[in-house]
Parts: structure tokens; C-alpha cells; sequence
């Protein structure tokens, strides 16, 4: 895990764009960083599924079934899916909901850290994929969360099922369909025989250009 | 025969794997395994057949996941009707190998997670979950199952869920096996050992360790367990790590790999073997040809005295630990006005102090006259155990506080106390039987305390023999040898100190003492206890009852561990007190150093010069003044530049941070003239229904706080009917509603419709992460607040203008 990496997401998230931190808030970063390291507790499933995409923007897969028009323009090209789940475990909930009882300052900034260290983590696990299906001559395109544009939250549902994540990595759902561990994160990725390497991924793959968070 | 005579006996099989081999017969991935039941009974039976066959002892019915959260009736089956058919499965499997082989097996109901995380991190209540697992342990026992099987749980509070689940609605032998990960850790982060306190606690029939690893990897954790335990130990390990192979799921050992590894797992002392993800009924049968033969290994009792929390265990042995004092109302002012106005916060931060200064155990007594101690109890229980990893002493008389306070306390508690008469026992007794923990018990009775260090021993005697007949053990009882004020009684001490060591030497038993109390009516009490508390000590004292602020008693602690051989090459003194320069505390801050105003200490977030400075101005200044002049202005700056851009919302809280400390100091001051900080207004915050992020609410609320609002956290996850009848029955002006999630804001939207009915003077302000101007608008919100300081700003124009 890249620590420069996850310091400059988590000050964006915290509403820091081109400023660096005073003195007393990198401190703050750095005591945060180390608590962190020892609470949390990376784990991830995934499976490799046959894919279908088919009219009216459908998405078929032994997994789940989903219309998407922005989840079918990323997997234009696939035939198969990587489906993953990934979670910090809930230790970083568990040091998230002391502070906020005992001082606001420093769970804000752990909740902000342990996103981008999940994000840091699902990143490092893709870039590693990526390589070894480049390998075998597959591509994969970016990863994409139920969620994101049109395709919907209830699939986590079935994604988090069929991957047994709850028994194998901890990662349970609530009735409104928010992950416990809250910084976890499940997607799909398409795999294609065709390279696609214009894709851009995260941040700049989003069309509102007016968000405050957004990375530049 | 019942399985529980044959325990020990013999070595008990355990059946293997069943999801992977009904894939091979077509079960689809997402596809629920327990639908077979009733769609393929004859698949599902013949699967158990092949397990009896390859020799094993029990099999577990296929319900893994039933329960009433996926089989509701309504959208599927009812749960009932799939355990039913399960248990008829296994039952017909038993029937039929029995005629084939003789040898008739145990139909043990299998029970895993519910899939939910538990409150306060989830949304499932315990007793919910306490409810969902005893409707199937029910149907269950009705359908004929010889046992109850608890596996793969990987959060201690649920597996204790539903051990009192199955306990309260059968009598069936219970089992309890859970999954921990490569470094012995369950995934909500305790420990093997914490886990075996809490199920002996619970009185489980046999306990262990299923999936998640192969038997390789299991076998320290085996062995840890296997050094706490004092009951059957169960191994049912998965077929070694699983990888992924062209899309399928294979296992790193096979199967004579794994029977030997089971062997061994047999010979360390495991008495009921078997096995899990990716075994096979050939596993099983390799495992039964090498281990049937084996002679199950002695269980030893274990004579530790343990409580846990829902993180580790704390050993109450010939080391003494710690147990911290301050959560008790009895002489505090504030925390008598904390526990009146509901303040948890209060509570808190004397919880985490006491941890900080080095406790192991934290007592909790929240008794008061005037409040409703059950509720209260059981509150601070779930808010301590929410925020701190300490193990929890309930120190309470009332018996439904106890109860209530032990039966959601997550992990196997302390408790204070129970005493020799009979009326005391016959009440405590039952619920440390049923619950598990560790009891003080005070050596008084009907006759009142003895005199006599003698008479005390006798009480202690009397206590340990009752508790056995409730098969509760001298282990989990504490003695309080009892010290009475040296200032009226100048035997007081050498009495409880008599008793300490002939508890110690002739009973074999261990001791607790609330220190302090020899000091009653002396002045300079410090001095007489430290001196006391190192008397104790060497006497045998085992669970020492003190405030951890008071230095000497600190002193004494680390000095005694480091003379009596207790602390190797005196690690824990030195690592205390090597930095300390001659005892002499810290000076004033350097020369150099400038000297900030207040007002700049607030503003730039630092705590403690922040109270430095209050307290030099209330030697001379009126405290109402010194918020006017100072602290006001400071808050007020720091939000305008936060809204500037200028500070990020990590100082801005540093800086509510600062004044918060700052403001307490100001309010112990008025306090003590006898005046009160009036406040502007009284607001409801309240995340809503269904959504469980705090974290917005929470950041609301500090800064409403420092502005003079007394804030209602209702907390998380509050239905909109909690949020009205607060703001009906205290007649509140102003409500926040925080919302995380799309799938949340309809609660919220729900919430301001009832607000508008039933409370129509309210105002509705509302945040959060989805939330936008236009959509705060169309949920019929009065404001939308984008950040903190905008809802302070509101409550600020609001209020004011009101006074208007």
C-alpha cells in the first residue's frame, strides 16, 4: 500500500484540494495512520462468472441479472466478468465509532483515511489482475460498483450473496442495503480478448465536473 | 445413548462439507442450499447417508441459512417448514444407514450467522437476533434434532445470540464452533481465548473452531484453545485453503493429508472431529480409519479466573489487575447531573481516562435514586462496550439492571456482587449460571459483616459451596474481604488483610477490595491508602478496586509487580516511570514558548493550553465574560474561515475540541457558585431510519454543543415515530435529520411528514451525503444544511429570532 497515495486522497476527501496540511494536522495524519494500520484487516473474494450482454442495455450473468446502460457501455467488448468484493474489516468502524464519541476531529479523519485505503487496496488487487490477465491475453476493463450512473444498489445484493462474502470476508448488508464493514467496496469488472486502453478510470471517468471532491 | 454421555467415550465424528457437493448435483451459484430440503429431499438425504457411511457420528442438518430473514413465508418458504424438512432428511439418512450398518447416528440442527452485523455497528438487534435463532432451534427440537450445532460464527455477540437462543427454547445439547482467521482473530477482532471465556460462560456442551482455514493453519488456535477450555473441544477445519482454478473453487491438502492432520488434532486433546468447506465423505472416512482408535485425552479443569470483553480475555491470577472506580455516582457531583441529564458522553470519557491510566477492568454503577437504573444500565452498557475493549464489572443491587446489563454485555462480565445471604444467592446465582462471569462476593451475610477475619472465611466457605450446587466454580467468584474505615474501627485493616491471605492460602480462592474505603473520615486520604493498597497486595489481594488517577495508588501497583517478581526485569515500571525526571511534574511551558491568548488557543485547536489559559482567567474573571469575550469570538472566527476555505473541517473540530475542554473548566466553576450556563435552545439530532453513518450527526452535534445548544442525540437508526414523540413530549423547536444513503432518504422524508402532523411548530433542518437544496426542498425540509456550520447558522437565526 502506497502511504503517500492514501495521505493525499485522504486529505481530498477532506475537503483539501491544492493546500498542504499545518504542522498540527499532519501530526493528526500521521497518529491516524498508525492506529489505522493496526485496526484494519484487508480481505477480498472474488469469482469469475460468463457474461451476457443483451438488448435494452441488459446485463446477464450466472450472478445477477441487471439493465445498465453506463455499466453496458463499460463492458461493451466483454464476454466474461471478474465480480469482487473487498472490505477493511471492521476495525476501522470499530476505532470510527469510538472517536466520534471521544474526538470528532480524529474520526474524520480515520474515516476519511480507511476509504482511500480500501480504494488504495481494491487498486493495488486490480492493478495486479489486470497484469495477470494481460498475461493470458485478456484485458480487464475498470472496475464498477453497483451504484455508480444507472446501475443499481440492489444488485449488491445478489453480488454479496453470490460471492458468499458475508461467511468468507465478513461483509454483511443492512436492510437498506449499506455495507457493514462501511469501507468495503463490491464491483465488476469486464474481461475482454480486445484492449481497450482508452478507458479512463475513477475519479475522471465521472461526468459531473462540478464536484467539489473531484481529483484534477 | 445421548451424545452427551458418549462425550469423551470415544472420539465423535462430525460429518464434512455439503455446498460444494450440492453444486456438483447442480445447485446454482446464489441459489439458496437450503430450498433442496424441500425441492430435493432424496439429493439432500442421500448426501447425510453418505456421510454416516464413511463413519461419521452426527450430521448436520442442511440449515445453514435458514432463518426468518430469508425464509420469511412470505417470499419464499417459512423458515419453520424448511427446518422441518431438513431434520426429516437427516432423521430418514440416520434411519436408513442404521439398517445398513448398525450403528445408529445423532441429527445435530445446524445454525449459522445470520448475515447481519449486529447494533450498534449493524442494524440487527440482539434481542432480534436472540429471537431468530431461537425460532429455528425451536422447529428444530419439534422436528426431532438430538443437538444443536453453532458454527462459522465470526462475531462473539451473535454466536452468544444464539447460544441463548437455542438455550431459551430447547433443551438440547448445544455446540458452538467458531471461525477465525490466520493470526486467531474472529473478524470483529477477538481472540480465541476471549471466545472460550464467553462460551464456558454460557455453559455450551462442547466448544471449537470451524472453517475459514485449513487444519494446518487451525493448529495453534487449536492449541490455545485447548489451553483455555475445560470443556469437549471441536475441530471441523476446511480442506486446507481453497484457490481458484479455471473459475472452481479446489483445496490445497487432500484427503489422507487432511486425515493425518486431523489425527493430530486428535491427539492434541480435540474429542469431536470433522469437517468443512471442501471435505468430503472420503475425508471424513480417512479421518475416522486413523482417529477412531484413539482414546480421547483427559479434560483438565482449567482453574483460571477470566473475564473477557468482545476484543481479549483479562486473567485475574497471581498478578493483580486493575478494576477502575470512577463510573459511580456515589460523592460526584457531575456525574450524578451527567447521569440525570442522560449525558453518555460524561460517562465515556471517564471510562476512557481510566483505560488511558492503565485499568484492566472497568466497574460500571450508575445507581440513582431518581432514574430508572435497569435502562440506564443496560445504556451504558452498550455505549461502554461500543467505544472501549475493556472487560465490564456491572456493579449494581437492583437484580433487573444486573440481568438486563449481562445479558447484552458482549463477552463474559464481571459482577458486583453477590454476598453471603441467602436471599443474595438465590437471586445472583441463576443469572451467572445462565450468563456466565465472574462474581464478587462479599464475606458478610444475615448476621451482618464479621469481626473476625475467621467468621469471613467461614462466609467465603459457605459462598463457594452454594455456587457449586448452581455448578458455578471457586474460580469465577471473587471474595471481598470487605475494609473498614481505619478512622472507626482500628482493626479494620489487618481484619481484611487476615482475610485476604487465608483466602489466598487455605482456599485456594481469589480476592477483590475497594481500597480506598479504609480511608473514610482521615484526612490526607491518599497517603493512608497507598500504603494500604501495597499491604493488600502482598497479602494476595487478586482484583484491586480503585481510581486510577490517584498517582500513589499507581505507584504502589508498579512498585509491588516490580518487588514481588511480577514484572520481568522490571519492563512495566521502567516503560512508566524511566521518562520522569526525579518526580518533579512538568513546569510551565519553557521560556520562549509566547503565551497565547484563549481565544487564540480555541481558535487554533489546542486543548490543553486552551485550558491553561481558561484557568488562569477564571482566577479573576466572571465566567460569562470570558465566554462573551473570548470564546465566542474564537468560535466565530474559525467558522467564518471554515466556510472561506480557509480551515478544513479536521481543525475546525480540533477547535470545537479546544472549547469544549475550555467550557467545561468555565461550567465546574459555575457549578460551584452555584450557577448555571443558560442555554439558547434545545434541538433534536437524529440520524434516520434504516441508516447507520453517524458520523455527520455527530460532527452537528459538537458544534451545536459549543454554541450553547443542548442537543437530544436520539443517535442512529431512530424510527421518525421516536423522533416525534421526543419532539411532542419536550416541546422542541428545532429538529436535524442526517441521511446518508438514497435508500435512507424516504425514512427521512417520512419522518418530516409525521413531524409536520403531529409537531407542526417544529423546524426541519436536514444533511448528508446525497442530500442536495432542491431534493432537502421536495422532502418538505425547512433548510438544507451542506456542512456543520450551516446548521449552526440556522439554529443561531432561528432562535434569535424567536427571542424576537
Amino acid at each position: 500500500m502506497d502511504d503517500e497515495r492514501v495521505l493525499r486522497e485522504t486529505l481530498r476527501y477532506l475537503g483539501y484540494k491544492r493546500e498542504q496540511p499545518d504542522s498540527q494536522i499532519a501530526a493528526l495524519l500521521q497518529e491516524c495512520m498508525e492506529e489505522l494500520k493496526k485496526a484494519v484487516s484487508f480481505r477480498h473474494v472474488k469469482r469469475e462468472v460468463s457474461l451476457q450482454l443483451t438488448e435494452k442495455w441488459g446485463i446477464c450473468t450466472e450472478l445477477f441479472t441487471a439493465e445498465s446502460r453506463s455499466l453496458s457501455r463499460n463492458l461493451k467488448g466483454c464476454d466474461r466478468l471478474l465480480v469482487f468484493a473487498a472490505t477493511a474489516g471492521i476495525g476501522a468502524d470499530q476505532l470510527i465509532q469510538r472517536y466520534e464519541r471521544v474526538r470528532m476531529s480524529k474520526a474524520v479523519v480515520i474515516q476519511a483515511m480507511a476509504a482511500a485505503m480500501i480504494e488504495e487496496y481494491c487498486d493495488c488487487l486490480n492493478r495486479e489482475w489486470k497484469e495477470e490477465f494481460r498475461k493470458a491475453g485478456r484485458y480487464l476493463r475498470p472496475r464498477f460498483s453497483p451504484g455508480y450512473g444507472d446501475f443499481p444498489l440492489e444488485c449488491q445484493r445478489t453480488l454479496i450473496r453470490g460471492l458468499e462474502a458475508g461467511k468468507r470476508i465478513g461483509l454483511t448488508l443492512t436492510d437498506s442495503l449499506i455495507m457493514m464493514p462501511s469501507k468495503s467496496v463490491t464491483a465488476v469488472i469486464g474481461i475482454s480478448s480486445l484492449p481497450a486502453d482508452c478507458f479512463v478510470e475513477g475519479c475522471e471517468a465521472c461526468g459531473r465536473t462540478d464536484c467539489e471532491y473531484r481529483r484534477d | 445413548m445421548g451424545i452427551r454421555d458418549e462425550l469423551g467415550k470415544r472420539i465423535i465424528f462430525f460429518d464434512g462439507g455439503t455446498g460444494s457437493l450440492l453444486q456438483e448435483r447442480g445447485l446454482k451459484p446464489g441459489e439458496l442450499p437450503e430450498t433442496w430440503n424441500i425441492l430435493h429431499p432424496e439429493i439432500v438425504t442421500e448426501l447425510h447417508r453418505n456421510y454416516l457411511e464413511a463413519g461419521s457420528d452426527i450430521v448436520l442438518t442442511n440449515t445453514f441459512g435458514a432463518n426468518r430473514l430469508k425464509y420469511d413465508g412470505k417470499n419464499s418458504w417459512d423458515v419453520k417448514d424448511v427446518v422441518r424438512a431438513a431434520v426429516e432428511n437427516a432423521r430418514r439418512a440416520v434411519e436408513e444407514a442404521a439398517k445398513e450398518t448398525g450403528k445408529r447416528g445423532w441429527v445435530a440442527l445446524d445454525m449459522g450467522p445470520t448475515g447481519k452485523l449486529l447494533k450498534p455497528m449493524g442494524d440487527l438487534a440482539f434481542e432480534d437476533a436472540c429471537a431468530i435463532f431461537g425460532e429455528v432451534a425451536r422447529a428444530g427440537a419439534q422436528a426431532g434434532a438430538d443437538c444443536i450445532l453453532i458454527e462459522t460464527m465470526s462475531d462473539g455477540y451473535e454466536m452468544k445470540a444464539a447460544v441463548l437462543g437455542a438455550k431459551e427454547n430447547t433443551d438440547l445439547p448445544v455446540f458452538a464452533t467458531m471461525t477465525f482467521d490466520e493470526k486467531g482473530k474472529l473478524l470483529t477482532g477477538g481472540d480465541a481465548a476471549s471466545a472460550v471465556a464467553l462460551l464456558e460462560g454460557l455453559r455450551v456442551d462442547a466448544l471449537g473452531i470451524n472453517c475459514g482455514l485449513g487444519p494446518v493453519q487451525m493448529k495453534a488456535i487449536v492449541k490455545t484453545i485447548l489451553e483455555e477450555a475445560s470443556v469437549p473441544v471441536i475441530v471441523n477445519p476446511n480442506a486446507g485453503l481453497p484457490r481458484s482454478e479455471n473459475g472452481k473453487t479446489v483445496y490445497d491438502i487432500d484427503a489422507d493429508a487432511f486425515a493425518r492432520e486431523m489425527e493430530e488434532m486428535a491427539r492434541m486433546g480435540a474429542w469431536l472431529l470433522g469437517g468443512c468447506c471442501g471435505t468430503t465423505p472420503d475425508h471424513i472416512r480417512k479421518t475416522v480409519e486413523r482417529c477412531a482408535s484413539i482414546t480421547p485425552l483427559p479434560i483438565t479443569e482449567k482453574e483460571k479466573t477470566v473475564v473477557s470483553s468482545w476484543s481479549h480475555r483479562v486473567e485475574i491470577g497471581d498478578d493483580p489487575i486493575l478494576v477502575g472506580e470512577r463510573i459511580n455516582p456515589t460523592g460526584k457531583k457531575k456525574m450524578k447531573q451527567a447521569l440525570r441529564e442522560n449525558d453518555m458522553g460524561y460517562i465515556l470519557e471517564e471510562g476512557v481516562g481510566q483505560q488511558e491510566k492503565g485499568v484492566h477492568v472497568l466497574d460500571v454503577n450508575v445507581g440513582l435514586p431518581e432514574i430508572n437504573e435497569p435502562e440506564m444500565m443496560e445504556r451504558a452498557v452498550t455505549e461502554l462496550q461500543g467505544v472501549l475493549d475493556l472487560p465490564l464489572q456491572i456493579d449494581t443491587s437492583d437484580m433487573e439492571a444486573m440481568e438486563r446489563a449481562m445479558r447484552i454485555y458482549n463477552g463474559k462480565p464481571m459482577i458486583n456482587s453477590v454476598n453471603g445471604k441467602e436471599e443474595s444467592m438465590n437471586a445472583v446465582f441463576p443469572l451467572v449460571k445462565k450468563y456466565g462471569g465472574v462474581v464478587v462476593a462479599l464475606a458478610l451475610d444475615e448476621n451482618g459483616i464479621p469481626e473476625t477475619a475467621q467468621g469471613r472465611v467461614e462466609i467465603a466457605k459457605k459462598i463457594y459451596s452454594r455456587a457449586a450446587e448452581y455448578g458455578i466454580r471457586k474460580k469465577d467468584i471473587l471474595i471481598d474481604a470487605l475494609c473498614l474505615t481505619v478512622s472507626s474501627d482500628s482493626r479494620g485493616a489487618v481484619t481484611a488483610l487476615e482475610t485476604l491471605r487465608r483466602v489466598r492460602d487455605e482456599l485456594g480462592g481469589r480476592t477483590t477490595l475497594g481500597v480506598s474505603n479504609i480511608s473514610f473520615g482521615l484526612p490526607q486520604r491518599g497517603v493512608i491508602n497507598s500504603a494500604f493498597f501495597a499491604m493488600a497486595l502482598q497479602n494476595g489481594l487478586s482484583a484491586a478496586i480503585i481510581n486510577p488517577g490517584a498517582e500513589g495508588m499507581m505507584n504502589a501497583y508498579f512498585s509491588y509487580r516490580a518487588l514481588a517478581g511480577l514484572d520481568p526485569q522490571c519492563g512495566d515500571y521502567i516503560s512508566r516511570y524511566g521518562g520522569q525526571a526525579g518526580g518533579e511534574k512538568a513546569a510551565a511551558p519553557a521560556s520562549g514558548t509566547e503565551i497565547k491568548s484563549l481565544g487564540e488557543c480555541v481558535e487554533k485547536g489546542l486543548k490543553e493550553q486552551a485550558v491553561q489559559a481558561v484557568k488562569i482567567l477564571l482566577e479573576t474573571e466572571d465566567p460569562l465574560e470570558i465566554i462573551q469575550r473570548e470564546m465566542i469570538p474564537a468560535l466565530d472566527r474559525a467558522g467564518v474561515r471554515f466556510e472561506a476555505g480557509t480551515l478544513y473541517l479536521p481543525q475546525l473540530l480540533m477547535c470545537a475540541e479546544a472549547a469544549k475542554a475550555a467550557f467545561e473548566r468555565i461550567k465546574d466553576k459555575m457549578l460551584s457558585c452555584g450557577e448555571t450556563q443558560e442555554k439558547k435552545g434545545r434541538i433534536i439530532l437524529a440520524t434516520v431510519k434504516g441508516d447507520i453513518h453517524d458520523i455527520g450527526k455527530n460532527i452537528v452535534r459538537v458544534l451545536l454543543e459549543n454554541y450553547s445548544y443542548e442537543v437530544l442525540d436520539l443517535g442512529k437508526d431512530v424510527p421518525p415515530e421516536t423522533v416525534v414523540e421526543t419532539a411532542v413530549r419536550e416541546k422542541i423547536r428545532l429538529v436535524g435529520l442526517s441521511a446518508l444513503m438514497t435508500t435512507t432518504v424516504p425514512s427521512m422524508e417520512e419522518t418530516i411528514r409525521q413531524l409536520r402532523e403531529k409537531a407542526p411548530w417544529v423546524k426541519v433542518m436536514v444533511g448528508g451525503a446525497v442530500l442536495t437544496e432542491e431534493y432537502a426542498g421536495t422532502i418538505g425540509a425547512d433548510c438544507y444544511c451542506r456542512d456543520g456550520m450551516a446548521s449552526v447558522k440556522y439554529a443561531e437565526n432561528l432562535f434569535s429570532e424567536d427571542c424576537r
